[in-house]
C-alpha cells in the first residue's frame, strides 16, 4: 500500500487495500484477529506504524518522493493468512473496475497469466 | 473462469485478450497486487475460490495443456543461449493433464472433491512469506507507482529500476516481478510483442536463463501442484 504519510491514515482505505480492518479486537481479516492496542485512534484513523508492526508488515520509504509502501502481512509466515479471498479492484478489458466479489455464489478459477 | 493478466501496461494484455475473443471476465492487474494477496509468483498460476468466497486451493502452477516445447526436439544449430533455454524449459514439470482433471473434479463435486482443501491446508500450502518477501512486494509497488507518477520521464524510469532491482534481490523466486521488469528493457522499441527471451541486459543483474539455472533449473521453476 502506497502512503504519503504514516500519520492519521484512513482505516477504511487501509482495510480496502490490505484486507486488514481495525476493530475493537485488533487488526482483523476474515476470522483472524491480531491484537494491536493503539493502532486505531479515537478519531477513527489508523496508526500505521503500530498496525504494521503487529502484522509483520515492513514499511519501505522513498525519501526523494516522500512516499512509503507497506508490505503484506507476514504474521502467519505464509502468503495467505485466511482463506477468505481478497477482493482487490482489478481492471476489466473495457477499462472499468471489476471485483471478484461480484461472482459470489459461483466457483471462481482465478488464473494469472501475462504477456511476457 | 476468470483470468488476470499481471501486466503493468494494459495494452500489452489487450491484444491477447482480443485475439482470443474471450467470454469470461478477462482482467488486468497493473500493480501485481494479486501476487501479494493470493501468492502468485509466476505465471500461469491459479487459485480456486468456492461459492462462499473461500480459497480452497492456494496459488500453484496452472497449466492445463502441455507445452509443445516439451516434446519438441531441439533443433541443431540454435544459438547457444536459445539452446540452453529450450533445455531448461523441457525440464519444467508437466502436470497439465492431472491439473485439468482436478479442476473438472472440483467443478463436478465441489467441497466433496478431494482436491478441495480445508482451510488449514490452504494456508499451509500457500507460498512462504517472510519479511524479505513482504519487503519485495512493497519495493515492487513503489517502483510501479513511481513509474507512473514521478515528475519527469527520467525520474520515472530511474525510480522504477531502483526499486525493482531491490524487489528482485529480496525475492528472487518471484518471477512476475523479474519477468515484468526484464521484458520492459529487452523488448525492442516498437515491437508488437513482448520479448520472451529476457536475456542479459545493462539494467538488471539477472535475466531469465541465468536466474532459472541459479534457482535450481527448469525443474524448480514452477510451483508444482500437489495433487
Amino acid at each position: 500500500m502506497i502512503l504519503e504519510t504514516l500519520e492519521e491514515v484512513d482505516a477504511t482505505l487501509f482495510a480496502a487495500r490490505t484486507g486488514w480492518a481495525a476493530t475493537a479486537q485488533g487488526m482483523c481479516r476474515g476470522e483472524v484477529c491480531v491484537p494491536a492496542p493503539g493502532a486505531l485512534r479515537a478519531d477513527g484513523s489508523l496508526d500505521v506504524r503500530v498496525a504494521a508492526d503487529r502484522l509483520g508488515m515492513p514499511i519501505v520509504h522513498d525519501e526523494a518522493h516522500r512516499l512509503w509502501a507497506v508490505g503484506p502481512a507476514t504474521a502467519t509466515g505464509r502468503a495467505i493468512s485466511t482463506v477468505v479471498a481478497a477482493d482487490p479492484e482489478l481492471l476489466a478489458r473495457d477499462g472499468g473496475p471489476f471485483r471478484l466479489s461480484s461472482l459470489h455464489g459461483r466457483k471462481v478459477l482465478l488464473v494469472a497469466w501475462s504477456s511476457y | 473462469m476468470v483470468t488476470v493478466a499481471l501486466d503493468i501496461e494494459p495494452a500489452h494484455a489487450h491484444q491477447w485478450i482480443d485475439a482470443a475473443m474471450l467470454t469470461h471476465p478477462s482482467l488486468i492487474d497493473t500493480t501485481h497486487v494479486t501476487d501479494e494477496l493470493f501468492g502468485f509468483v509466476n505465471i500461469p498460476m491459479a487459485v480456486w475460490i468456492d461459492e462462499q468466497g473461500s480459497i480452497v486451493r492456494p496459488a500453484e502452477s496452472a497449466s492445463i495443456e502441455s507445452s509443445p516445447l516439451r516434446d519438441m526436439e531441439i533443433p541443431a544449430g540454435l544459438p547457444e543461449r536459445l539452446d540452453r533455454m529450450f533445455r531448461e524449459i523441457k525440464k519444467i514439470p508437466d502436470c497439465a493433464a492431472d491439473y485439468r482433471a482436478a479442476i473438472e473434479d472440483w467443478v463436478a463435486n465441489g467441497a466433496d472433491s478431494r482436491f478441495s482443501l480445508d482451510p488449514d491446508e490452504v494456508i499451509a500450502r500457500s507460498q512462504p512469506r517472510g519479511l524479505d518477501e513482504s519487503r519485495a512486494a512493497a519495493c515492487f509497488e513503489l517502483g510501479e507507482h513511481l513509474r507512473r507518477t514521478a515528475p519527469t520521464e527520467v525520474e520515472r524510469g530511474a525510480a522504477a529500476v531502483m526499486w525493482w532491482r531491490e524487489a528482485h534481490r529480496l525475492h528472487p523466486a518471484n518471477w512476475t516481478y523479474k519477468r515484468q521488469a526484464w521484458t520492459l528493457v529487452t523488448t525492442p522499441a516498437g515491437a508488437s510483442e513482448n520479448d520472451l527471451m529476457q536475456g542479459p541486459n545493462d539494467v538488471y543483474v539477472g535475466n531469465w536463463l541465468d536466474d532459472v539455472i541459479a534457482g535450481g533449473g527448469g525443474g524448480a521453476y514452477t510451483v508444482t501442484p500437489q495433487l
